[in-house]
């Protein structure tokens, strides 16, 4: 499975338990990783979900399986919240694995979403908390904002409503 | 959490492959992975110990194809079984839209199924889920061991809300695909109820 797709779309309705992401938020997301990512050089800027799910990548990302790196990364940082908790921390919130040639940087973003960045291991640590202390800031703004916007307008629409015909072909 | 990416056009979600040791749900993903064709699964993760008991998760991603336009794709995961688990357990359990629950037919291993599922029930609640509304498939494995009891003692025991029930054997993919497909079909239909 390619994660080619993750890369061309996303953006974003939280409700209970559906994200949807729209086109508008997307842009904005894209944006703001793209920014980072050519800032520090990154080699790639994920933003995913806790359950694992890529939602809006950045950067080149060659021989970087998306899928499975989002997948690890929120297992990692749920296996850090579950240790911070043991040892009466209510959260670790960074993550920084320090590697020979790349390193990676996973954050907290609202408890729903996490920020992950691969970057060369000759980068600076300080700077890469910095820019992401400050990206972090930007893409909780176009979150929350975006949620406030769809609890005050309709439900979001565009499930696809699909026929009981249709399902049984796709499960065939 | 279902994950609606109209930019993408995509629809993700995530099945959690839940039940005691050593009851199958590893070999359940093997086998899908396996006969799943190279364009339509991701890498096959497995966070095991030396002895391929699942210490953490496995993880499996894979592409079910087209739906009104939208690729439907399944993040498979299983929970480690062994009891002492229990908090590697209820974090993969998070954000999970359907549960399939792999009992393990034999006879000896009745307890541990029923001890597994009311640990399932428990840890949904902990997260604001209820067992008996979230789509959910009963997978009798190891229906080819001689100690595997009867299915109409099993599903007396284990039955928690009229489910679907399949009888397999995992190691060589009877009954696996069909387990998946109606807990696909569940969630798939909750979604649609969403709207
Ligand atoms: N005979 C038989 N053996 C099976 C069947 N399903 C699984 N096994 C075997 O049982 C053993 C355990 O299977 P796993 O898939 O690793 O079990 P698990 O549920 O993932 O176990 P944990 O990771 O400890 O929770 C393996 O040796 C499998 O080959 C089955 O239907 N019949
Ligand atoms: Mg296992």
């Amino acid at each position: 499975m390619s994660h080619g797709a993750a890369t061309l779309g996303a953006a974003c309705s939280v409700s209970s338990n559906t994200f949807n992401l729209h086109d508008l938020e997307y842009q904005r997301i894209q944006t703001v990783l793209t920014r980072m990512q050519k800032e520090l050089r990154a080699q790639l800027v994920l933003l995913i979900n806790r359950s694992g799910q890529p939602i809006v990548i950045s950067g080149p990302a060659e021989n970087i399986d998306c899928t499975a790196l989002a997948s690890l990364a929120a297992a990692n940082l749920a296996a850090t919240d579950g240790l911070a908790n043991i040892v009466g921390e209510r959260e670790f919130s960074v993550l920084v694995h320090q590697g020979r040639q790349r390193s990676l940087f996973i954050s907290d973003l609202l408890k729903r979403f996490s920020l992950v960045l691969v970057f060369d291991a000759s980068a600076s640590s300080g700077l890469v908390r910095y820019k992401c202390k400050r990206t972090i800031l930007l893409l909780e703004e176009i979150i929350q904002e975006f949620q406030r916007k769809i609890e005050k307008e309709e439900p979001v629409t565009g499930i696809p409503q699909f026929t009981d015909e249709e399902l049984e072909e796709l499960l065939r | 959490m279902t994950f609606i990416n109209y930019v993408a056009r995509e629809i993700n979600c995530k099945i959690v492959y839940y039940g005691p040791g050593l009851g199958g749900k590893t070999t359940n993903l093997q086998y899908v992975y396996q006969i799943t064709n190279a364009e339509n699964k991701g890498k096959l993760i497995s966070l095991a110990t030396e002895t391929e008991r699942t210490l953490f998760f496995d993880f499996l991603p894979i592409d079910f194809g087209q739906i009104r336009g939208f690729r439907t794709r399944f993040h498979l995961y299983t929970v480690p079984g062994q009891v002492f688990y229990d908090s590697s357990r209820k974090l993969i359990l998070k954000g999970a839209d359907g549960i399939v629950f792999v009992a393990d037919s034999q006879e000896e291993r009745l307890d541990a199924n029923l001890e597994s599922i009311s640990n399932l029930a428990q840890n949904l609640q902990e997260q604001g889920f209820d067992i008996a509304k979230i789509p959910y498939v009963l997978q009798l494995n190891k229906r080819d061991l001689p100690s595997a009891l009867p299915v109409e003692e099993l599903t007396r025991h284990l039955l928690i809300k009229g489910e679907p029930v399949f009888e397999a054997v995992a190691p060589k993919g009877d009954g696996v695909l069909p387990t998946l497909k109606a807990v696909a079909r569940q969630v798939l239909i909750e979604l649609r109820k969403s709207a």
